[in-house]
């Protein structure tokens, strides 16, 4: 059973379609990369899968249950970090992680391994939010979610604002994630990042899934060009 | 460097940016001043009715409420319209430049859309000078255009001078708040932190003109609204208040662009301190986070209720020497059970007022969820296991406990300053203002429901807001037609103790407050998020 199974997705806002029948699946202990480029609809169908957004038509599961019925039982088995991480300027980031870890009710260990991100990261969780870097911020939301002992991971761009340095801290953890069994989806545009991460890609255009298959698949399709070059194909629409 | 360079760039972006909500403001203002000055005349046509209203004008809760009283001896409808309305124009006035003024510069600092313009070849002062050039055009736009207005229905007692006298004062009152707000945004190094310090500041400015105007004493000359209020349009027109009011607002501006060339871009004088490393366990729950995000709300409030309650006790008081000192007032008085009827007036008046002020905490209570939603914070809260009932549920909540915080903590207060007089009975003044919370949960219904139902106009719960208040004012000084009363969820309160209790309509508006919560709730359930 996959851990994320989303069949014809249809998602309106008024008469603009945002996302138009996607298909979309995860499987257990792999990590699905999703790209596009932007707007092209990847936040709209993470936020149907966190039931912010309700679908217009289609089905969304996880773990086998609707996700939107089900979201806040869902919710306890999986962690988030959002794209843009917003967050309240006078709670300090400590504050922050320890607020959005009761509310996932976490495991006993999760003290440790805030500790453990914490340092890894190199973020000092007393500073109030508003005086964090788009960077630190980020790292918040990562902290917050890998100190969970959740089984299924929602990576919107992570890593867009860490210094390289953080961006290889944040790989190994995604390596390690997936040798413990965790299952991932990771959007991302940064290519390298999903060369070396992804079991799986899939790539959206105009609400549309354009491209799906494993690693191999993709490099098949590439037929000897890079994949950047591929990439740089389907973004434009220009169909190989 | 040139420090103003950019400067007319600057300002046409601005007016550019505000060509809509400041539109808004000129015809809204404007309009509503010299349209209610149209209704005066009818109202006030014989000498007869003019010396009628200016009894009532002369009561000590009036002059709490809206300035000194003048020309008695010589009073024109003018006059009247002057005494009656300006402090409400003044106070409108005093809101938008304190909104226009903290957009345009913490706010855009915070969003770190300054940064862009700093990066531009712009001076250092353009963006504060162009902010207060075009609050300054907004407040004289609003002020010539009413002068115009005023001149042209020329109600009785109409002149030049006294046309210039009250539109400007409503401009110059509004326009000290801008320079207070912009030396505000330079101390303060969030937004919010700005337009709470600049309410707070309003509030403690109108409660000395309060207290200043009772007692008859110069302390209102302190404060810019009392300051702005001594012109006494239509009869002394002084203006040089006016230039005094405006030379002291230039004062402001000055020390604040002084201290904004000196700071750095994004912070504040007064510093941010290191914080918690860890949640408290009182954070760690919807309930937890709905409270933190509040609680300062909460405790500024109760604060006010306390000070609002005590200042209007301690004029208790005095209203038995004004009884003592106005023979015409004790024949009006007599017959019933003598002074005790004009406190009970008094009283009624005192927890109609309070029970606007209770509403605002109230609406902003219910309506938090919705700027966090705008905000997109509410995205990362959602994704845990967090139901939107549960969260929405904590922030009801906090509103309820607002609403009674608010009318027992200001009973109190009032209880406290006015106990010496012996006058007051604690249980008729729990009664008298506990009878309000029913219409305060219809606001929290209102405001939940338009949430749920229609967030893009969520700000309409302010209409229903100034429609309450509009009739509160009216309709202690005219016969307001019964179903324009009934339909303000304010007005269907029975006006403890002077009328009767009557829990049929109390009812009936605990009835529509949860049937309108339930519903928002369930729509809030249902919607898409931002």
């Amino acid at each position: 059973m996959p851990v994320i199974e989303i069949k014809q997705l249809v998602k309106k806002f008024g008469k603009f379609t945002a996302l138009d029948g996607v298909d979309f699946e995860l499987d257990e202990g792999q990590v699905h990369a999703y790209l596009g480029p932007n707007g092209a609809g990847k936040t709209t169908t993470i936020r149907v899968l966190l039931g912010i957004l309700r679908a217009t038509s289609g089905s969304v599961s996880m773990f086998g249950k609707d996700a939107w019925k089900h979201s806040v039982e869902l919710h306890k088995r999986l962690a988030y970090v959002p794209g843009e991480v917003n967050l309240w300027g006078n709670l300090t980031g400590g504050e922050v992680i320890d607020l959005m870890l009761s509310l996932r009710k976490p495991d006993k260990h999760h003290k440790e391994r805030r500790e453990l991100f914490l340092k890894r990261f190199e973020l000092d969780p007393s500073k109030k939010c508003h005086t964090y870097s788009k960077g630190n911020r980020q790292k918040v939301a990562l902290v917050a979610a890998l100190a969970s002992d959740a089984e299924l991971f929602v990576f919107d761009e992570p890593s867009s604002g860490l210094d390289p340095l953080m961006e290889k801290v944040f790989q190994d953890i995604v390596l390690e994630l997936k040798k413990d069994g965790k299952s991932v989806l990771l959007s991302s545009h940064i290519l390298s990042e999903v060369e070396k991460l992804a079991d799986k890609i899939s790539i959206i255009r105009n609400g549309k899934i354009i491209q799906s298959g494993t690693m191999d698949e993709i490099s098949k399709v590439a037929a000897g060009r890079s994949l950047e070059e591929l990439f740089l194909s389907e973004y434009n629409g220009k169909e190989q | 460097m040139k420090p103003l360079a950019g400067f007319w760039l600057y300002t046409r972006f601005i007016l550019e940016r505000e060509r809509i909500i400041s539109a808004i403001w000129i015809v809204a203002m404007a309009a509503s001043a010299v349209g209610f000055a149209a209704m005066y005349p009818s109202l006030f046509s014989t000498s007869t009715e003019l010396s009628g209203m200016a009894q009532t004008m002369n009561t000590p809760a009036m002059v709490a409420l809206m300035g000194p009283v003048y020309g008695l001896d010589s009073l024109t409808t003018a006059m009247v319209m002057a005494q009656t309305c300006l402090i409400w124009f003044a106070i409108a006035s005093a809101i938008m430049n304190i909104f226009f003024v903290n957009r345009y510069t913490r706010a855009d600092e915070e969003l770190g859309r300054l940064e862009m313009f700093r990066a531009l070849p712009m001076g250092r002062l353009a963006n504060i000078a162009a902010t207060l050039f075009c609050v300054l055009l907004l407040n004289v736009l609003i002020a010539s255009l009413t002068m115009a207005g005023l001149l042209a229905i020329n109600i009785g007692g109409t002149s030049i001078h006294g046309a210039f006298a009250y539109s400007f004062a409503i401009g110059a009152i509004g326009f000290s708040f801008a320079g207070i707000t912009l030396l505000l945004a330079q101390l303060v190094s969030s937004s919010r932190g700005v337009l709470g310090a600049a309410f707070a500041l309003f509030g403690l400015f109108y409660i000395i003109r309060a207290w200043g105007d009772m007692q008859g004493n110069d302390a209102s000359y302190l404060s810019p609204i009392g300051l702005g209020l001594k012109v006494s349009a239509f009869y002394d027109n002084n203006l040089w208040l006016l230039a005094v009011l405006f030379g002291i607002a230039i004062l402001i501006t000055i020390v604040a662009g002084v201290v904004y060339v000196k700071r750095d871009l994004g912070a504040g004088v007064i510093p941010a301190k290191p914080g918690r490393k860890h949640a408290s366990p009182l954070l760690k729950s919807p309930f937890g986070l709905a409270w933190r995000l509040t609680r300062g709300a909460v405790a500024a409030w109760a604060i006010a209720a306390v000070v609002a309650g005590a200042v209007y006790g301690s004029i208790v008081g005095e209203l038995q020497s004004f009884l003592s000192n106005n023979a015409m007032m004790q024949q009006m008085v007599q017959g019933s059970d003598g002074g005790n009827s004009l406190v009970n007036d008094y009283i009624t008046m005192l927890f109609s007022i309070m029970a606007l002020l209770a509403a605002v905490p109230v609406i902003n209570a219910a309506m938090k969820i919705h700027s966090e939603e705008k905000h997109g914070r509410i995205e990362q809260v959602y994704a845990t296991a967090t139901s939107r009932i549960g969260l929405y549920a904590g922030f009801i909540v906090i509103a309820l406990l607002q609403s009674v915080l608010f009318m027992v903590l200001s009973t109190l207060g009032m209880y406290a300053s006015g106990y010496s007089t012996g006058l007051l009975v604690l249980t008729d003044l729990f009664k008298a203002s506990l009878v309000y919370l029913p219409a305060l949960w219809v606001m929290l219904g209102v405001s939940v429901a338009l949430v749920g139902l229609l967030p893009r106009l969520s700000v309409a719960i302010w209409v229903v807001y100034a429609y309450s208040f509009v009739i509160i004012y009216f309709g202690r000084m005219f016969k307001l037609p019964d179903w324009a009363t009934n339909i303000s969820p304010f007005g269907s309160v029975p006006q403890l103790p002077v009328a009767d209790f009557n829990a049929v309509p109390l009812a009936v508006l605990a009835a529509i407050a949860v049937a309108l919560t339930l519903v928002g709730l369930a729509a809030y359930r249902l919607r898409d998020l931002r």
